[in-house]
């Protein structure tokens, strides 16, 4: 009886010690955990099973092919939809493709915003697409993507 | 840490009902929390702008959530309506959860 309890003592504070730092960790730093974000999982949960439309031919993309440094690459889009009360672009994200983690921003437009218009700055580790993802608030999906290539990396 | 903001209006003699543009710019770092310090090699923790809110008159204009591939000091620029003369209130929060808040006096003409 007195190894039976030994060991499972041991057991017990070997078990508390490996817990220990993942406690540690969690309970002291409000930062997140560094979790990869791939394009695919993100493109999907943004979709969430529905099919997204070709909208290269109502989204205007205003991104530099060759950007001088992929820490900053502008992204300026405008896109040719009406903002009516009730027909109105609800949703504009964009997405990097290659970054390991991918999602740049999302931006909900309420039809006080006059035009869907959006310009932010984005950082690349290598050269890969950019893709804008854009939804009306009746679940239609527009998806947009252009090449951008890198000389020099943003991301570590 | 002091979170440093602003927010700006882009167009000038704007009148009501005119949609004009807005550009925030915050001073804030994005690590993503796969970059290393090359010194110690220790990993800098994911830090991050995490959630701007605009606010027009106590209306929602427009409601950003960043994430680690925006870049460095973010700029953002936005579209809205004016609908009449009121302020421009802008929310900022980081990853972290600490606030901030800026606002412009949107004054227009006519």
């Amino acid at each position: 009886m007195q190894r039976r309890s030994f060991i499972k003592g041991t057991f017990a504070l070997a078990t508390i010690g490996l817990l220990n730092p993942i406690l540690f960790r969690h309970g002291l730093s409000a930062a997140e955990e560094a979790v990869e974000m791939p394009y695919t999982e993100l493109l999907n949960e943004y979709l969430s099973g529905k099919k997204a439309e070709d909208g290269s031919s109502i989204m205007t993309l205003n991104i530099p092919e060759a950007p001088e440094n992929g820490a900053v690459v502008p992204i300026e889009v405008t896109i040719n939809h009406p903002m009516n009360a009730d027909n109105y672009i609800s949703n504009i994200t964009v997405l990097t493709t290659k970054n390991k983690a991918n999602k740049a921003i999302s931006f909900d437009l309420t039809p006080a915003s006059g035009i869907a218009y959006l310009y932010v700055n984005v950082k690349m580790g290598q050269t890969q697409d950019v893709v804008i993802l854009a939804k009306t608030n009746k679940g239609q999906i527009f998806k947009a993507s252009q090449n951008v290539r890198v000389a020099l990396g943003g991301c570590g | 840490m002091e979170l440093r903001g602003t927010v700006k209006i882009l167009d000038q003699n704007y009148k009501v009902g005119d949609v004009i543009k807005a550009k925030i710019i915050v001073i804030h770092k994005m690590d993503t929390g796969f970059t290393k310090d090359k010194e110690s090699g220790k990993t800098f923790p994911r830090f991050y702008m995490k959630e701007i809110t605009a606010t027009f008159n106590g209306a929602v204009v427009a409601h950003f959530e960043l994430d680690v591939a925006t870049s460095q000091n973010p700029v953002i620029q936005f579209p809205f309506k004016v609908t009449g003369p009121g302020t421009l209130v802008v929310d900022f929060v980081n990853s972290d959860d600490d606030k901030a808040q800026k606002s412009v006096a949107i004054a227009p003409a006519g």
